[in-house]
């Protein structure tokens, strides 16, 4: 009895192979006279058609060249990238963090677009100062494309600082007040979201600098366990430790429970930029969400964080001139704009854009353009990458829940850094 | 595919003069082409970078180390905590997935209406992908606004909200619960099929004998599942051990190196460190604690003549 | 009475024992269903005020969700056909045939589960290149069909060590060829084990990661684990298709299993037989 059944399924099998091999769709669709550009990216939303519609509009308008794009992951982007390049088939050009520039430079895995960005009409729209983040040095060559970058702010709840008489904060001692104040367990309700999971480093980073740490000199030497540093890192620990103005669960919340822990009500203010000002505006309501610098030990002295999503090509590309003409086209006023406009939109790297008042009457937009000024980038240490997916957080865990000291978790990360 | 034809020419040919080797090999030949072709050359290109400092996209840098990364890691804290916490994942996860899958079985063994489509149900925890797995259970174990929490405290068995993936002493256990929900199917399909090949008159004659559900089980059933039992668990210590998707998305190993396991570390090693050599090395520490494992245990297999032969 | 006391038997640990199982499921599937504005609240709300299924259209509309299932079914439903051929006939070779260095070779059969994959996914990326099969589904077929063989030629191997070896001796001498011996004797009687091994080997790839994530490029190949994952941005997370993304790609694998459960009592007829 059970013969046939087994044929039927055999049967299935079979069909379901047939299906396999019939639309042909095995045979890879190079169209053989334009150059084609592979092309690699993130992207916060993949239902969103702003990107796809900039590919196709690049295409229409470049005959010569045609971009075929692969959308990875971000949390899988590092590692495919790697593991592609190291087989010989990455892609010519990729978006690419600041956070990886300095191992893959090492590696001399990124080709140095200097030359070709003397070429390049629209390399004065650039804002100046964001030529940095492409660099390993300031006199080196530029080895990632300015395009789309972050600041961090500070996210308060108007309506509960209303209510508790508080101003908003822009020093310390602002911060530390109104912490203390908004903060109440029995509610399940705490002052500030601090984040000690996945991706922390740069919230850390931004209030370590405004502490008055720096991670490195001018000379590029690591000096962030000094101590400044330490003093700067044990007030952030103490946040949680001491003060406990943030979630017990603080030592492994990642962007998703901060977002959401600012979203429900647990936390009055939440560092962040403004990837996340369309979800805030949701909910708590536009109404209930104020936004200012990161606060500063020293008004004087503000500092904050910068981050960079740029664009690179790849030394083993071979089609190095159009995966340039690419990556350029996106880093222009054009492409710029639809992209910073979108869902997903960060802060453009293009001068004219930025001053266009959809950016400029938009408070978010504003406080974080005005931040670039005194904002500080991961350094391009080749240890940046390992720092940012791991080193840091284990190290800011164990501080977190006691089991290292503040000197202890610096030294640890000088070290991962310098390697 | 294979016709009937050769298949009994060559079952005659086994009594002629080396004609032993002949059809074990055909039959062989396709999972041996597999395991061959596709991982021999990935599992000797480990064990090579494991004797070598190797630089990922450098290659003409790279250079034989000998043991120097074996070495490294005899005396490398983190290791050790990376071993202790694989041990705990394991022994947790095997135990209570097993004992969750014989429950199961045992349960959906019987006969009641609708059981096609109960034990299609059941087997929901295992057809979810891992990523959703960990969302979701990181989500439930959310210390402000969790299910998990908010249940313990209205049964009031708990006072207040836990942070449980923020605590060193509960973060392992969290995700092992996690692995233990999506585990549980897979333990309860394979016993219940070896439920099935044991003939109906066995359980017969002990009920008719007397014997209690509890001897029944104790007596006929669990002895007759010992094969699939002993198979399964041994597999599932080793995709244990090996298993790190829900970890990383739910903790990433920490918080600090509270729930960071072996292969885990490898591979943070590896591919953020960049350090293929000292992560290929940590896999094969590993490898050979597991080997050594198996070796011990199908032994103990062969004595009891359970297992073939 | 008796009979309620029978059924609370029968219901009472099932119902547990489900509820245990379904719940966390329960859970995503009442997320999927919750308008933005309700997924984060201060207290727990088990029940969204205003259930709206958008994220199963967005997801249907919006992503290629559909593509990645269809890859996903095409990849599986070929790995299960590949790797049950190859691990049936090994496992009858193991469990019925003599010969030297079995035990040296089941053995060796395990070791391949014994590495972690991620360091096994940088050579493997080069065989697939070299065989020119990259971004296509035959590539996470070979993959995943060489690390379901294992397991499902021991699990198999076990299933037929059970059948006692004078039936089929029995059939040939019957004049059964050992290919008919092995089909109407053998198979159907181990029935139950090729159910839990198809079960086995169609979830695992359906399920893989890493590999799919690592052979695949687009729409061609990707598989639905990978695409669900491409829903997990840097800034913004969408619960909505995430959750409801979860729903749909565990319904065909139950759905599946409810069919392939029927043969999970072949064993009883076999018993009969033996009978």
């Amino acid at each position: 009895m059970p013969a046939p059944r087994r044929f039927r399924i055999c049967c299935l099998v079979v069909a379901a192979l047939a299906v396999l091999f019939v639309p042909g769709g095995f045979t890879p669709l190079h169209a053989q006279t334009p150059t084609v550009v592979h092309y690699w990216l993130w992207l916060d939303d993949p239902t969103a058609p702003m990107f796809d519609s900039l590919v196709k509009e690049f295409n229409a308008s470049h005959p010569g060249i045609k971009v075929e794009y692969q959308l990875v992951p971000l949390s899988e982007y590092h590692d495919k990238v790697v593991t592609a390049l190291a087989a010989g088939s990455g892609p010519d050009a990729g978006r690419f963090k600041d956070w990886w520039l300095g191992e893959f430079v090492k590696l001399n895995a990124l080709e140095p677009l200097t030359p070709l960005i003397g070429k390049w009409p629209g390399r004065a729209e650039i804002i100046e100062n964001l030529w940095e983040t492409g660099k390993i040095m300031s006199s080196g060559p530029v080895f990632m494309l300015p395009h789309q970058f972050i600041t961090f702010y500070l996210y308060y709840r108007k309506d509960w600082f209303a209510a508790a008489g508080l101003k908003p904060p822009t020093t310390f001692d602002d911060f530390l007040v109104a912490a203390k104040k908004l903060t109440d367990p029995t509610k399940n309700q705490y002052g500030f979201g601090l984040r000690g999971g996945a991706g922390g480093q740069d919230q850390w980073l931004a209030f370590f600098s405004a502490a008055g740490g720096r991670l490195v000199d001018g000379q590029g030497k690591v000096i962030l366990n000094n101590e400044q540093g330490v003093k700067a890192n044990q007030w952030y620990i103490d946040l949680f430790r001491t003060l406990k103005v943030a979630p017990p669960s603080a030592p492994t919340d990642a962007y998703a429970q901060c977002l959401g822990a600012f979203q429900a009500g647990t936390t009055a203010m939440f560092a962040h930029h403004v990837g996340s000002s369309v979800m805030v505006t949701q909910k708590p309501g536009a109404d209930s969400v104020g936004v200012v610098p990161i606060p500063a030990a020293d008004p004087k002295k503000p500092a904050t964080m910068v981050t960079m999503a740029g664009n690179v090509v790849f030394a083993g590309s071979k089609q190095k001139e159009a995966a340039f003409t690419f990556i350029s086209w996106l880093s222009e006023a054009n492409a710029t704009d639809k992209w910073s406009s979108s869902r997903e939109g960060q802060l453009p790297s293009v001068k004219s854009v930025s001053k266009l008042p959809r950016y400029t009457n938009n408070p978010f937009f504003k406080v974080s353009l005005d931040s670039a000024n005194f904002a500080i980038a991961w350094p391009p240490l080749p240890g940046v990458g390992y720092v940012s997916a791991q080193g840091w957080q284990a190290n800011m865990q164990r501080a977190l829940v006691g089991q290292i000291s503040s000197k202890d978790m610096l030294d640890e990360i000088a070290r991962a850094l310098q390697r | 595919m294979r016709s009937p034809g050769r298949f009994s020419a060559e079952a005659k040919g086994r009594h002629g003069r080396g004609g032993t080797w002949v059809l074990p090999l055909f039959l062989l030949s396709p999972a041996l082409a597999l395991l061959l072709g596709v991982v021999a050359y990935p599992i000797c290109r480990a064990v090579w970078l494991s004797f070598h400092h190797f630089e990922i996209l450098r290659p003409d840098l790279s250079q034989f180390v000998g043991l120097d990364h074996y070495r490294d890691l005899l005396t490398d804290p983190v290791l050790r905590i990376a071993l202790a916490n694989s041990g705990l994942w394991v022994a947790g996860v095997v135990c209570f997935q097993f004992l969750g899958g014989l429950i199961g079985a045992l349960i959906l063994n019987q006969r009641f209406p609708g059981r096609a489509a109960i034990r299609g149900l059941a087997l929901i925890p295992w057809a979810t992908p891992s990523v959703l797995v960990a969302l979701m259970w990181t989500w439930m174990l959310d210390g402000n606004y969790g299910l998990v929490n908010d249940l313990l405290v209205k049964a009031k068995i708990l006072s207040r909200f836990q942070p449980w993936l923020a605590q060193p002493w509960s973060a392992l256990p969290g995700v092992i619960l996690a692995d233990v929900w999506q585990g549980v199917p897979f333990f309860a399909v394979m016993l219940l099929a070896a439920l099935q090949a044991i003939p109906e008159d066995l359980f017969e004659a002990a009920r008719i004998d007397g014997a209690s559900p509890g001897r029944v089980l104790r007596h006929v059933t669990l002895p007759l599942l010992l094969p699939t039992i002993l198979l399964t668990v041994m597999l599932r210590v080793i995709w244990t051990a090996n298993y790190m998707d829900l970890i990383m998305i739910m903790t990433g190993g920490g918080p600090g190196y509270s729930s960071l396991t072996v292969p885990l570390y490898a591979y943070y090693t590896a591919y953020k460190r960049l350090d293929f050599g000292s992560g290929a090395t940590i896999a094969i520490v590993q490898v050979l604690v597991l080997a050594a494992v198996m070796v011990f245990y199908l032994r103990q297999l062969r004595k009891n003549e359970v297992m073939v032969q | 009475m008796r009979r309620l006391v029978a059924a609370g038997k029968l219901w009472i640990p099932l119902g547990a024992w489900l509820s245990f199982v379904l719940a966390p499921y329960g859970w995503m599937f009442i997320t999927s269903i919750k308008p933005p504005t309700e997924l984060y609240t201060k207290t727990v709300q088990y029940w969204p005020h205003h259930p709206a299924f958008e994220g199963y259209r967005l997801l249907m509309q919006t992503t290629p969700f559909l593509g990645y299932m269809r890859n996903s079914g095409v990849v599986a439903l070929s790995t299960c056909a590949v790797a049950l051929c190859a691990a049936t006939a090994a496992a009858y070779c193991f469990s019925r045939i003599p010969f030297k260095g079995k035990g040296i070779l089941l053995f060796g059969f395990l070791l391949t589960q014994l590495f972690p994959s991620v360091l096994l996914v940088l050579p493997l990326f080069l065989i697939m290149r070299s065989l020119g099969i990259l971004n296509t589904p035959p590539a996470l077929i070979l993959a995943h069909s060489t690390f379901a063989v294992p397991f499902s030629t021991w699990l198999l191997t076990g299933f037929f060590n059970a059948i006692p070896r004078e039936l089929d001796e029995a059939a040939t001498i019957d004049g059964c060829t050992r290919l008919q011996a092995f089909r109407y004797v053998l198979l159907p009687l181990s029935a139950p084990g090729v159910a839990a091994a198809v079960t086995y080997i169609f979830i695992y790839s359906w399920n893989e990661f890493l590999y799919a994530l690592t052979f695949t490029a687009d729409l061609r190949a990707r598989t639905l684990p990978v695409g669900l994952q491409t829903f997990m941005g840097e800034y913004i997370i969408r619960w909505d298709l995430l959750t409801a993304g979860g729903v749909i790609t565990a319904l065909p694998i139950v759905i599946f299993f409810m069919l392939v459960q029927r043969h999970l009592i072949a064993g009883l007829t076999a018993g009969a037989v033996k009978g």
